[in-house]
């Protein structure tokens, strides 16, 4: 999307309730939402916006079988015994056999955690298009403090379209209408 | 539907699988397997007494610690089946009395449930003398007398509170009867703490009167708490198909779900660091207790872990398997088997090696009761290395006597409480938009 540049119409709310009823509004007229911005987390938003499920977790999941299947194969590659290695560095440890599992399991279970929460937060960032040298446009600073955003993309649309979600927003109690090209 | 009604149905029903539960009691009297037959000690009907026995009231206990615990915490999610949860924690009454028949029938000796019961054996062994102060007939009857005593009053103070809060609190100003609560939630809390551990020492770990661990009691403790999840979780199920407690959510059962889950992971890792610290110092007096129970007790040892952790981990690793009731139904009840099962493995074999030391003490030559150790090893005994059917009975029986006292209890209070401050909170809980 790079260079593509973006021309995006959004109206500032000062209450969450009404820009949720706002994109009830819009949602019955079909409007085509681009985004919502809020400074926090609201009940019941996604379901509104039709968002689904995140599978981060299973991301997180199978990163956690990852670090299991590590932690298990370097153990016994180290001290071998078992799962057909041969032992790189075989040692007894309080009289117990090269290949104990008992002993292994605390590392199992810390490289599992690991591996799980590093690739969620770096997979994570990358759906979410963060990170070093990504410079994301925000529409209007008081969105990260006060103000609760509604926007819609209005590149492709006509004057009509774009004077028709005007007056949208002052129908909804917009406090502010603004256009950013982004 | 908010008042509750106690209906002949269920009241028929529960009595008949209570009696059958009596039947399969009375029957394991006199069906002792015949490698502690000779004994007369009646191993199997009084370990199966103390087990269920301990198994409820300690569920009971529980739950007044998790009301007090929530209670403290701010916690108003759990507001709209508060009254279930009061239910179950009334049952340590009945559960004391079984204790008290427990604590008499040791007291007078008339069952070798602990070893440290037997006079003789103690003068002549220096461990069981050392620890004689704490682990004596005195102390056991009259110490769970007293620790249960102060249990229930706590308990019947919050229940009482919140029926009250129901009654004036509207009138009364700044959340009078909430503040009470929580001033006894306050002092249960430290009490219940130190008193739970010590009784669990007493009625549980001692059977294998040589040994000990730290971690016992916070294991055992949270198996507990994870078989009460898992029987709230199946009862306001049923009630629900019922058509009570309408004010409780998919939300709610999710939340308790994660509980369920969650404290499985605990018990998980209570187990196993209590289980790797035992394996890795292999002190003979320590890892003889393990040792016993993988060798000779290989279907308690392995099936415990299968049934209380990895199943139940990875069915209600999925967020939507806790909101669909089936399979949380069938968790919870698997789960519910298994903490039965986990306490089971905790009294069972130190019961039947108890049983055994008992009877090469009633003038036996010592080889002869070392060849029955031998012979038990390569057997399974009904009853202690497995669950017969009688134990299932047992466990049943009590199961419906536990639920007939909780439905009794609610059937006296309306199951919608009013007045309490977290109640809006508790039905407008949600946790997850998503389906």
């Amino acid at each position: 999307m790079k260079g593509q540049h973006k021309e995006v119409l959004f109206g500032l709310y000062n209450d969450e309730e009404v820009l949720m009823s706002a994109i009830r509004k819009a949602n019955k007229q079909h409007l085509d939402i681009m985004d919502v911005y809020s400074p926090f987390p609201i009940h019941g938003l996604d379901p509104l916006l039709g968002l689904e499920e995140s599978r981060l977790h299973v991301v997180g999941f199978i990163f956690g079988m990852l670090g299991t299947l590590t932690a298990l194969i370097g153990i016994s590659w180290i001290f071998g015994g078992s799962l057909m290695f041969e032992g790189d560095w075989p040692t007894i440890f309080g009289g117990k056999p090269y290949w104990s599992l008992p002993a292994f399991i605390p590392i199992i279970f810390e490289l599992t955690v690991l591996f799980c929460a590093i690739g969620m937060t770096v997979v994570f960032y990358i759906i979410c298009g963060l990170g070093f040298g990504v410079n994301n446009p925000i529409l209007d600073d008081r969105i990260t403090d006060d103000k609760f955003c509604l926007a819609f993309q209005t590149s492709d649309l006509e004057t009509s379209a774009v004077d028709n979600l005007k007056g949208f927003f002052k129908s909804t109690g917009a406090e502010e209408v603004h256009t950013r090209t982004i | 539907m908010k008042q509750f009604t106690f209906e002949a149905k269920q009241k028929n029903f529960l009595i008949a699988t209570m009696g059958l539960g009596l039947l399969c009691l009375i029957l394991s009297y006199f069906m002792e397997p015949e490698q502690i037959a000779e004994s007369g000690q009646h191993a199997r009907f009084w370990s199966n007494f103390l087990l269920n026995a301990v198994f409820f009231t300690g569920i009971a206990f529980m739950i007044t610690f998790i009301i007090a615990a929530f209670t403290l915490a701010y916690s108003g999610w759990y507001i709209a089946f508060k009254r279930i949860w009061e239910a179950f924690s009334s049952f340590m009454l009945p559960g004391l009395v079984m204790m008290v028949i427990i604590g008499i029938a040791v007291y007078a000796h008339v069952t070798h449930l602990y070893h440290w019961s037997d006079a003789e054996a103690v003068a002549s062994d220096k461990v069981l003398s050392g620890k004689s102060s704490f682990l004596n007939k005195n102390w056991y009857l009259f110490g769970t007398i007293i620790i249960v005593g102060v249990w229930i009053f706590f308990s019947r103070k919050f229940r009482q509170i919140s029926l009250e809060e129901d009654k004036h609190g509207a009138e009364a100003a700044d959340f009078g009867y909430h503040r009470k609560l929580r001033k006894y939630a306050a002092v249960f809390l430290p009490i219940a703490a130190f008193t739970g551990p010590a009784i669990i020492w007493q009625w549980v770990m001692s059977v294998d009167a040589h040994w000990y661990s730290t971690l016992f009691a916070w294991y055992s403790m949270t198996s507990w708490f994870v078989a009460g999840c898992a029987l709230t979780i199946m009862l306001i199920i049923y009630l629900k198909s019922k058509g009570y407690l309408g004010q409780v959510t998919k939300e709610h059962l999710h939340d308790l779900g994660k509980y369920m889950f969650a404290f499985t992971i605990f018990w998980a890792y209570c187990w196993f660091s209590q289980y790797m610290l035992i394996w890795y110092t292999n002190n003979g007096e320590e890892t003889i207790y393990y040792f016993t129970r993988k060798s000779e007790y290989p279907v308690l040892f392995f099936g415990n872990l299968v049934i209380n952790f990895v199943l139940p981990f990875l069915i209600l690793m999925r967020n939507t398997t806790k909101r669909r009731y089936g399979t949380l139904f069938f968790t919870a009840a698997l789960v519910f088997f298994g903490h039965w099962f986990d306490f089971f493995y905790m009294i069972k074999p130190g019961v039947f090696s108890n049983a055994q030391e008992a009877m090469s003490h009633g003038g036996e030559p010592g080889h002869e009761a070392a060849a029955h150790t031998a012979e038990h090893a390569a057997s399974f005994v009904s009853g202690f290395t497995i669950p017969g059917l009688l134990e299932i009975g047992v466990f049943l029986g009590f199961t419906a006597f536990f639920i007939f006292w909780v439905f009794k209890q609610m059937s006296k209070a309306p199951l919608m409480p009013e007045n309490d401050p977290y109640l809006e909170e508790s039905l407008h809980h949600e946790v997850q938009a998503y389906e």
